[in-house]
């Protein structure tokens, strides 16, 4: 079974709603069961929302691409015109800090990284993709 | 769509979905909590890391002055974020009881 879709998004948080609508509507559709959509979710927002803040030169909306294949589900988020960002560069967060050394910010990424259970980056012509794989076995 | 309030004990409940696009809202109405309080995530489906962010800075302020937010029914989903996030080190945290 493999079922796919695709929609692109303005750069902005407030979009999430429609986001998570778009989501679940193909989760629906394509049988993902319950324990495999917050963390589906949860990286598509950490790296949407990554997007809109850090990456550099981008005014064009941002395509997300949802693929069910038979075991596992496969997510690209691509943006255009833009300089490369590959968010696997980035460090971990440092949780054991306690609270005094603690600042808000920095645990998206680390995050995903736990949600998720592959992260692939390509750039061409200006156009930068992140695709994670997340399994459903 | 996150909803925000009061309890029947002065409780903060927070139910719903808790994403980038919530923040603000919750933000400042934790803006008015000054003292210590219990926070109950019992109908709390998903926090993303802005929702972590709102509660870590909550947090902060309020043990400044020596309060502390107490998260209870921690479950699923939020209770594996919260895990990865180290927040045991920073909060006490009560998970939701078993059946």
């Amino acid at each position: 079974m493999i079922s796919r879709v695709e929609k692109s998004f303005p750069r902005s948080a407030a979009c999430l709603p429609e986001i998570f609508e778009f989501m679940e509507a193909f989760f629906e559709r394509s049988g993902i069961a319950e324990p495999h959509r917050n963390p589906t979710e949860f990286a598509v927002e950490e790296l949407f929302t990554n997007l809109v803040k850090y990456s550099r030169g981008g005014t064009r909306d941002i395509s997300i691409e949802l693929t069910r294949e038979a075991d596992r589900l496969v997510v690209s988020l691509t943006d255009f015109d833009v300089e490369p960002f590959d968010i696997r560069s980035l460090p971990d967060a440092k949780v054991d800090l306690g609270l005094e050394e603690r600042k808000p910010g920095g645990l998206g990424i680390h995050l995903v990284r736990r949600m998720v259970d592959q992260i692939d980056y390509r750039y061409e012509d200006g156009r930068s993709t992140t695709t994670f794989v997340k399994s459903l076995e | 769509m996150l909803e925000i309030k009061l309890g029947e004990n002065g409780e903060v409940v927070l139910s719903g979905r808790f994403d980038a696009s919530q923040a603000d809202k919750a933000e400042s109405f934790l803006a008015d909590v000054k003292d210590s309080r219990v926070v109950d995530l019992k109908d709390l489906s998903y926090i993303s890391s802005l929702g972590l962010g709102v509660l870590l800075s909550a947090q902060k302020r309020l043990m400044a002055s020596g309060h502390s937010l107490r998260l209870v029914n921690v479950r699923g989903h939020v209770r594996e974020i919260f895990h990865f996030s180290g927040f045991e080190q920073v909060f006490e945290i009560e998970p939701t009881p078993p059946a």
